[in-house]
């Protein structure tokens, strides 16, 4: 606790501060300047952790907010089945298993990349997310139903630009050229589904073998009983 | 320590949580027997829109009436109700006086003229009876209309060989008064079967001509009958429920208990004599539909006519068995002028790739995707055709490309509005109402009202579903099983009036009368005020079904639409949210921003003013003053 207080001292006052706010600009020169600024973010070390953590963060939150406060003309959320863990878990789920599925693949594909790299890089990649789509859940309560193509059409762009940044991340973490990238990213999405299968798979396996145990100390149970 | 972090995200996300204020679930009971679906696709319990108010079997309205046999369609005029009791080979005319149903007769032939003779004539014997009729269409007309029309129809009564002429006499004049001992007598006749039958015949001298007409006439196409049976199973699934079609009908004579006098027009689907047969009232044939001829029809088609229905223009629509081109169109001479509304081919693009890879043999081997067929239709107040289709495939429903409900134009199009939250496809929830009935409904009637709403009678579930000119679902309500109310085999249903409908059950050969109770009449009451244009006065009756059924988003839309052109925009706004209608919200909001906007321009206006404008004045009084002083 007392570590925590400090670590959050530290980024208030002084230098951790100051290095907090320069690597969250940071965020915005590399969304711009994606080649040039993900080379940097790992190879110069101009990315923080603290701030990857804030964009993933953010992205969770917009994605929920957007859920809640876009104008229902928009906004197509049935309430009585809206699940806020589903949601927050459909978006950090997907995210660890793709950083796990990349490290996996590139680790074989000499990448230069450590885990903390490829989630930083992805992180910094999903600026856009947030960047765009909170300015749109407000616009999307000032517009009609037929003005509302533009919070459709900036949200699409938001997320195919951070797709595309998310490729820039891979090439420049791992130093790749771009067909192998681009093959990479693609193996990448192929470990996600298998890394999923297995998972699933484990815990159907352990829930058996549980159950297997609890039916057997039932049996005891029983016969001594 | 980094335990606490994770805490500190945890607590942040409850925030967002809190911020999010979910409603709670809706009851997701489903053994309601009338209810609503929302605009999520969950059902809704309503109050009851038509209540049960009669259950009648044939014994009940008269005891010589016997039972219904597989009775395939209803059909009521005024106070006339006519059913088709299919495999018995007759038509029963009831009628409704004083809350009670009496029979009126019994028809099973039809009085034939000289003139008509010809077109009656089948492998050189004039038929008069009905060999299961599938459907009947009436219609109010007058003598001139006929005459226009028709021309001179009513000539000798045709003379009937080997029968001693009194006996055509008999059923000329003495209609009303028929032996008791006949009815016995064609009963037992009825249960023996084919052979039987035609050997028996000969026993009595009413049997002569029968034994003859099955002899020369009946038994080439007995054996058509028969195939052609099997392959409407194979095509369409329903067919007649695997029920073997009954032995060519004896002539027998027709039983009249009431003679009324009435200007009606009768169009009877006399099915396996394939022709339509057009008479007075009085069953004088007028016109006679058969024997189509197209180039579209094929060498070997038989004209299998199942539904009919006689526009105000004449012309005559015919749903015919295993013809999928459309309603097949005839005009008053009885001419095939050509088919109307072809149900377009559905076709997913996996079936087409597929389609693509294969080669020509398995090509020919598959199933051609041909158009569906349509299996019922019905005539509104304005002309507009009902149909409805069954074959059709679930998948296509539940992507709302198939339509198994079409109101066609004269152009044959479909003018079908479907503006409501889901298609008029019945129910939208298909696995969990009965256990026993799945996959989407599948519609074998349908009745228009004078106010533009239907009904369609779905024979997966035994349900009735009621819908608004707009497509929206009223109500839905029915079920199957043996209780009042429930069905086995729903087959036909029609209206007869505007607040009472009549459904037909095929198996257990009765009718169910189902009254319209009050939540269903200002239902009614709020949508004819709506469609006249009073839009307040509708907004107050929908207010107070409101009181009865909170779930019915449509009330919410009608009291938004007059909120909304009263000009209570904000007001109007949370009525279309209720409802789930973001068209209307958005017009709502359109004109609430442009208030609001106007409200406060000015203020906005003057404070950028102030925020620009006041500074410069300030630098320049205070330059001015410098200047002043300096000078």
């Amino acid at each position: 606790m007392r570590k925590l207080l400090s670590n959050i001292a530290y980024y208030f006052k002084g230098e951790g501060w100051r290095n907090y706010r320069k690597s969250f600009r940071y965020a915005f020169y590399v969304i711009l300047h994606p080649f040039d600024g993900f080379w940097d973010l790992t190879h110069e070390k101009r990315g923080s952790m603290g701030v990857a953590h804030t964009i993933v963060i953010l992205t969770v939150l917009t994605h929920l907010w957007d859920r809640r406060f876009t104008n229902f003309m928009l906004n197509n959320t049935q309430w009585s089945k809206f699940s806020i863990w589903l949601n927050v878990l459909g978006i950090l789920v997907p995210l660890i298993i793709w950083v796990a599925a990349n490290w996996g693949i590139t680790t074989l594909f000499d990448g230069k990349g450590r885990f903390k790299d490829i989630y930083m890089g992805t992180a910094y990649a999903l600026t856009p997310y947030p960047m765009i789509g909170l300015p749109m859940i407000f616009l999307s309560n000032v517009v009609t139903k037929e003005e509302g193509v533009f919070y459709t059409y900036f949200n699409t762009f938001a997320l195919v630009w951070a797709a595309f940044l998310v490729l820039c991340a891979v090439l420049m973490i791992h130093d790749y050229s771009l067909l192998k990238g681009i093959v990479v990213v693609l193996a990448s999405i192929v470990g996600m589904a298998v890394i999923m299968f297995v998972v699933l798979l484990f815990f159907s396996l352990i829930s058996d073998a549980v159950m297997y145990f609890v039916a057997i100390y039932k049996e005891i149970l029983y016969r001594i009983g | 320590m980094k335990t606490t972090a994770k805490r500190a995200i945890v607590l942040l996300m409850m925030l967002s949580l809190l911020l999010s204020s979910l409603s709670t679930a809706m009851a997701d009971d489903d053994d309601w027997y009338t209810y609503t679906y929302s605009y999520w696709g969950d059902e809704m319990a309503s109050p009851n829109a038509y209540a049960v108010t009669n259950v009648i079997y044939a014994k009940d309205v008269d005891p010589e009436l016997g039972s219904f046999s597989n009775p395939t369609s209803i059909f009521t005029i005024d106070d006339h109700v006519f059913i088709c009791d299919t495999n018995n080979n007759r038509i029963v005319e009831l009628i409704k006086k004083d809350g009670k149903y009496e029979l009126v007769r019994e028809i099973y032939t039809v009085e034939v003229s000289t003139l008509l003779a010809d077109a009656m004539t089948f492998s050189g014997h004039v038929d008069p009876t009905l060999y299961n009729p599938t459907d009947i269409f009436v219609k109010k007309t007058t003598d001139k209309e006929r005459a226009e029309h028709y021309g001179e129809y009513k000539g000798d009564p045709y003379v009937y060989p080997d029968v001693p002429e009194t006996k055509t006499d008999d059923t000329k004049t003495d209609d009303t008064k028929t032996d008791e001992t006949a009815a016995p007598e064609d009963k037992g006749e009825e249960k023996s079967d084919e052979t039987a039958a035609d050997d028996s015949a000969t026993a009595t001298s009413e049997g002569d001509e029968d034994g003859e007409n099955g002899e020369n006439g009946e038994n080439g196409e007995n054996g058509e009958n028969g195939e052609n049976g099997e392959n409407g199973e194979n095509s369409d699934g329903e067919g007649d429920n695997g029920e073997p079609s009954t032995p060519p009908p004896e002539r027998k004579e027709n039983i009249i208990k009431q003679k009324l006098d009435c200007d009606y027009d009768i169009f009877i689907a006399d099915k396996q004599h394939h022709r339509v047969i057009h008479c007075d009232y009085d069953l004088n044939v007028i016109s006679v539909i058969r024997d189509p001829k197209d180039d579209t029809l094929g060498k070997d088609f038989i004209f299998r006519p199942e539904h009919i229905v006689n526009d105000n223009a004449h012309r005559t629509y015919v749903q015919a068995e295993g013809v999928v081109n459309g309603l097949m169109e005839f005009d008053s001479q009885g001419e095939f002028t050509g088919y109307v509304g072809a149900a377009k081919v559905v076709i997913s693009f996996f079936q087409r790739l597929w389609r693509k890879l294969q080669t020509k043999e398995q090509k020919n081997r598959s199933e051609q995707y041909v158009p569906t067929e349509y299996n019922n239709l019905s005539l509104d107040s304005r002309g507009f055709i009902y149909a409805t289709i069954s074959a059709l495939d679930d998948q296509d429903i539940y992507a709302g490309v198939a339509t198994p409900i079409r109101k066609l134009n004269s152009m044959g199009s479909d003018i079908l509005i479907r503006n409501g939250s889901h298609f008029p496809m019945g129910d939208v929830k298909w696995g969990n109402i009965t256990s026993t009935a799945s996959g989407a409904s599948k519609f074998v009637d349908v009745i228009a009202f004078e106010n533009d709403t239907y009904c369609c009678l779905d024979k997966t579930r035994g349900k009735i579903f009621a819908y608004d000119f707009q497509g929206n679902l009223l109500y839905a309500f029915g079920n199957i099983g043996y209780s009042r109310g429930r069905f086995t085999r729903v087959t036909s249903m029609d209206n007869l009036d505007e607040e009472t409908i009549l459904v037909l059950d095929g198996m257990r050969g009765c009718i169910t009368e189902f009254s319209m109770t009050s939540y269903g009449k200002m239902i009614n009451e709020a949508l004819d005020l709506y469609k006249k244009g009073y839009y307040d006065e509708s907004a107050k009756v929908w207010k107070e079904i409101l009181q009865y059924n909170g779930n019915f988003e449509l009330a919410y839309v009608g009291i938004g639409r007059a909120l909304l052109r009263q000009g209570e925009y904000k007001e109007a706004m949370k009525y279309f949210k209720n409802a789930h209608d973001s068209e209307n919200y958005s017009k709502a909001f359109r004109h609430y921003r442009e208030e609001v906007v106007e409200k406060y321009i000015l203020y906005a206006v003057i404070a950028l003013a102030v925020l620009i404008i006041v500074p410069k004045v300030i630098r320049k009084i205070r330059r001015l003053r410098k200047e002043i002083k300096e000078a």
